[in-house]
């Protein structure tokens, strides 16, 4: 190895020195994510009556190649509905700790229900906080379990770091 | 017959549908509207192939073609529905070409023109022939741009079933169903073209068995209300078992998911039940789900009870027996437990030293006739003498009779199973109602059939019988017990005599009296007809077989009840709603009752044990024709719950021993001991197997009759549960009291009024419903497992009134 060499090597790093980093400062600052990622699921409603899209059908489930997705239906009170349609999802839970974010489930669905959006920071401590459950996961509800829970504590708004362009997909879901 | 279907040539017996031609070599017809045990109609047009066969000419040769010198075959010009064309000599068959994969796919295109394609929201959507024959044989593209039909989507026919009307495909199954199967013509269709729809005359389906059209529909449009939108199909567990609700040995597919029962559909056994069961069994499940149902042992502290474990609960059991004599203890068990709760019940009193273990309810005499028939004899007699309401009591019977008088007997089975189409099946048949006999205090629902129905005096059985009897054997019979004049009983008599085949159903009200059941046996014999006796609950005659039975007549459950026992464990069993017995039971120095439910027993209990429902065991039960068929359990969530084996297990290892019966295999390990088989290895269609009758006729020797004027009489659902299965209960009704309309003016009563009335001394609440079936002077109320069918006392001038009718309305 020669000085020359040395001196080559040393010139990269300095060159590499007033380059602008490519180091994302995460969470500080907010990721970028691309339209097309698959992270945590949203249920979404018809915009024009706000009715839940989901109909309680189980395709999401059946498809599930991770066995993820738990559903469970019910008759919709005709007065007040709860979907448009004879039945709704009176339970509908995915555990967050089995999902491959496949998006098969998002591909049976027949109604467009179940969409999987852009969040992806769910790491939380116990086992019983991956299974999301309907609440967590509707049109409107930002965040992780976790991201909310403790938002909820500091009495705060909840910060989810990430920016992502829409999809048409996820009618209703903003970022 | 000789038939090439394709390239497979196969040897039929003349008769044979083609579309059953197809299925026996091999191949695949789609087909919407023929359906087993039912006419083949051609309704749905689904089934085409192209179908060809030889001519002769005149002189009866065959024609020949020139080039081959074989027969030549003369195709049909169009497309022929299979289900209805019968084979031929030497017919050719089809299913192949291009044209019938044409034929078939228009075909499916027609049938989806008006059809929803709602699978996501429906209920059959995964099971349904509609969606799999338009999977298979249909182009997967809808050329149909413009409004489809819009009818009404969810109409309840009843409680039980909904209807969608926009679903129909208008095969026919359901209407033929009700005309062909129980003859009740209940529904119909309305309009005509692309209007046609379902729909029932009056409100509801008056008929006991009409869940069986959701089975056979074969889309989503006749669904059970039960399981609406309680899963989809392939999320269902499913289980192939025997119903335990009554002794006919039904065959039944148990749907569950997470751990609940969601439905109960029929199973096949050709046998037995066909593909059919009433709607008490489909039905009557949703107890097992109840939110009250014990999970964990109870045990008594001062007037409340703690939860407990089974140890405990075993070891406070085991404390308390060692204090008593073992003589003093008595062991009851309800008569649906299986052969295996029977064993282990039986090693717990072997155990203990008691004689006093019993199974109720039971009537006096033997459930083993001497000459037993089956279900199949029953089904191909050509006469039939009934006594009692079988409709209620055993309604799989009322089935088999109606096939009797069709005259059509069992198809022969191909190795896909019961003829698709069975062509000797019409819609419309006439039914040979002299064929049937029905006898019965009051008019039952089988004598709308009956050639000679007879209404026999309460308790008139046994006088009726003997009357039969002696005109049979040509002595001087009572003419005023016989209800006809004495020409026309001799005319009966030579009729069943000269019947090829004569069988006589022995109902409950006969059963309940020795005296009756006697001369029942003496008729059938002198008549030559073979006996089918109806034990009050499924495994009756199991139970007896297996002797789960007092050593002396006077240690029987009534005994045991009536003080004979200072230590009572009761399995199933209820009796404190009498005040007398329950006063009694509250004296027990032990009482310990292993029930589903905090029973009015169970809270007069030191220890409650949790107990399975006949959903949730294993076993093997004994119908009434003798079949021994196995009884498998359903994964339901059911707590600690357990059957008596497991009663058995913790109470012998509270006693430091190790009993027979202490789980199902090691009661299976004795069973095959005396039976001379092994049950685990009995499949659905289970085993008949005679044995000999080894009843020690002390054991179970006549006990006191009931007396009263009037009934208590079966009922297709169990009474015990139905305040526990909402869908059934507002179907057809709180419990009744059903009386003549002219008795009920002089008590102040109306239909639909809501009483408190005692029967024999115990308090009942009770709707009143008024009919003409009943004789004045009669009052019939239902008869639970621990009252069972037979006279009762009725005090009609203490009837307070809960509810008015009138106020209601
Ligand atoms: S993304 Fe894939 S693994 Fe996750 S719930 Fe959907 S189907 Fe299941
Ligand atoms: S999310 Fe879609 S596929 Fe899943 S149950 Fe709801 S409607 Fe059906
Ligand atoms: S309701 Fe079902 S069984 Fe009845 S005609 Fe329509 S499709 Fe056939
Ligand atoms: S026409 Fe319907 S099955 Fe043949």
């Amino acid at each position: 190895m020669s000085v020359l060499d040395i001196a080559k090597g040393m010139g990269v790093t300095l060159g590499h020195l007033f380059k602008k980093p490519v180091t994302v400062q995460y969470p500080d600052e907010p990721a970028q994510i691309k339209a097309r990622f698959r992270g945590r699921h949203h249920l979404l409603r018809h915009p024009d009556t706000g009715l839940e899209k989901c109909i309680g059908c189980s395709l999401c489930a059946a498809a599930c190649p991770a066995y993820a997705i738990y559903v469970e239906a019910a008759e919709n009170d005709q007065e007040d509905p709860v979907s448009a349609g004879e039945r709704y999802a009176s339970i509908y839970e995915i555990n967050m700790l089995r999902c491959i974010f496949c998006g098969f489930c998002e591909e049976a669905c027949p109604t467009g229900a179940v969409v999987l959006g852009h969040e992806f920071e769910l790491a939380d401590f116990r086992y019983q906080d991956f299974v999301y459950r309907k609440e967590d996961m509707l049109v409107g509800v930002k965040g992780s379990k976790w991201q909310r829970r403790e938002a909820a504590a500091k009495g705060t708004a909840v910060r989810v770091a990430l920016e992502a362009p829409g999809r048409p997909e996820l009618e209703g879901v903003e970022h | 017959m000789r038939v090439k279907v394709n390239d497979r040539e196969l040897e039929l017996a003349p008769g044979t549908s083609v579309i059953d031609a197809v299925f026996a070599a091999g191949y695949d017809v789609p087909y919407f509207c023929s359906q087993a045990y039912m006419s083949p109609i051609g309704a749905c047009r689904m089934c085409l192939a192209r179908i060809g066969a030889p001519r002769k000419d005149r002189d009866g040769n065959w024609l020949v073609d020139d080039a081959t010198g074989e027969p030549k075959v003369f195709f049909f010009p169009t497309m022929m529905a299979t289900c209805t064309t019968v084979v031929m000599e030497g017919m050719v068959v089809d299913t192949l070409s291009k044209e019938v994969k044409d034929a078939q796919r228009g075909m499916v295109e027609f049938t989806l023109i008006n059809h929803p394609l709602d699978c996501p929201v429906c209920d059959k959507g995964g099971a349904c022939e509609l969606q799999d024959r338009a999977y298979e044989y249909g182009t997967g593209r809808s050329r149909f741009v413009f409004d489809k039909r819009h009818q009404e989507k969810h109409h309840p026919l009843s409680e039980l079933i909904t209807l969608d009307r926009e679903r129909c495909i208008h095969c026919k199954r359901c209407v033929r169903y009700f005309e062909e199967v129980p003859g009740d013509e209940v529904l119909d269709f309305i309009e005509r073209g692309g209007h046609t729809y379902i729909g029932t005359l009056e409100e509801g389906l008056p008929s006991n068995f009409t869940g069986n059209i959701t089975d056979i529909c074969p889309v989503g449009a006749l669904l059970d209300a039960t399981s609406r939108f309680r899963g989809r199909n392939w999320e269902y567990d499913h289980t192939f078992t025997t119903s335990l609700d009554d002794a006919s040995g039904s065959a039944i597919v148990i749907d569950a998911r997470t751990g609940r029962i969601e439905r109960i559909k029929s199973g096949i056994n050709p046998e037995v039940n066909k593909s059919w069961i009433d709607d008490g069994i489909r039905f009557g499940h949703e107890y097992a789900g109840d939110p009250e149902r014990l999970r964990r042992p109870l045990l008594r502290r001062g007037d409340a009870f703690e939860e407990a474990s089974w140890d405990e609960a075993a070891a406070f059991i085991s404390e308390r027996l060692g204090g008593l004599s073992g003589k003093d203890v008595g062991i009851a068990i309800r008569a649906d437990a299986t052969l295996e709760e029977g064993v282990a019940a039986r090693a717990l009193a072997e155990l203990i030293g008691t004689g006093q273990v019993d199974h109720a309810p039971r009537h006096g005499p033997s459930l083993v006739p001497v000459h037993g028939a089956t279900l199949q004899d029953l089904a191909t007699a050509t006469a039939v003498i009934v006594l009692g309401d079988v409709t209620e009591e055993l309604p799989a019977l009322d089935l088999r009779i109606k096939d009797a008088l069709k005259g059509v007997s069992p198809p022969p089975l191909f190795a896909h199973g019961v003829p698709i189409a069975d062509l000797r099946l019409k819609e419309r048949m006439p039914r040979a109602r002299e064929r049937l006999t029905v006898v019965a205090p009051y008019r039952v629902g089988l004598m709308q059939h009956a050639g000679r129905p007879v209404v026999v005096p309460v308790g008139g059985e046994a006088a009726w019988l003997q009357a039969m009897t002696d005109v049979a054997n040509g002595t001087d019979p009572d003419e005023g017990a016989l209800g006809m004049g004495r020409a026309e009983a001799q005319g009966l008599v030579r009729q069943w005599r000269e019947a090829s085949k004569a069988v006589m159903v022995v109902g409950g009200f006969v059963l309940a009296s020795a005296k009756a059941t006697d001369a029942a046996a003496a008729l059938a014999k002198a008549v030559g007809a073979s006996q089918l006796l109806v034990p009050p609950m499924a495994n009756g005659r199991g139970l007896e077989i297996t002797q789960v039975l007092p050593s002396h007549a006077r240690y029987d459950y009534r005994g045991m009840l009536a003080g004979s026992a200072k230590a009572l464990l009761l399995s199933g069993l209820d009796p404190a709603r009498d005040p007398a017995t329950a006063a009694r039971l509250g004296a027990c120095e032990l009482l310990v009752v292993h029930d589903l439910f905090l029973t009015d027993t169970a809270k007069l209990a030191h220890v409650v044990l949790p107990g399975k429902s006949g959903y949730e065991k294993d076993g093997t039960t004994v119908s009434l024709e003798g079949r021994f068929l196995p009884v498998r359990a359903a994964p339901v969530d059911n707590g600690e719950a357990e059957d008596l084996t497991g009663v058995v297990k913790v109470l012998g290892e509270a006693f430091g021993k190790r009993l027979e019966g202490r789980s199902v295999r090691s009661a299976r390990r004795v069973l095959r001991k005396e039976l001379g088989f092994d049950p685990a290895e009995l499949d659905r269609l289970g085993l008949l197997h005679d044995l000999p009758r080894r009843r020690s006729g002390v054991s179970v020797g006549p006990r006191q009759e009931a007396t009263g004027a009037a009934l208590r009489v079966p009922t297709m659902v169990r009474p015990e549960y139905l305040a526990r299965n909402p869908r059934l209960r507002a179907a057809l009704g709180d419990l009744a009291l059903r009386l003549h309309p002219a008795d009920a003016a002089g008590h102040d009563l109306h239909d639909g009024d809501e009483v408190r009335v005692p029967v024999d001394g115990a308090p009942w609440r009770l709707r009143i419903v008024l009919s003409e079936a009943v004789p004045r002077g009669v009052c019939l109320v239902p008869a639970t497992p621990d009252a069972p069918v037979g006279r009762a006392h009725v005090a009609l001038e203490q009837v307070v009134h809960e509810r008015r009718a009138l106020e209601v309305a």
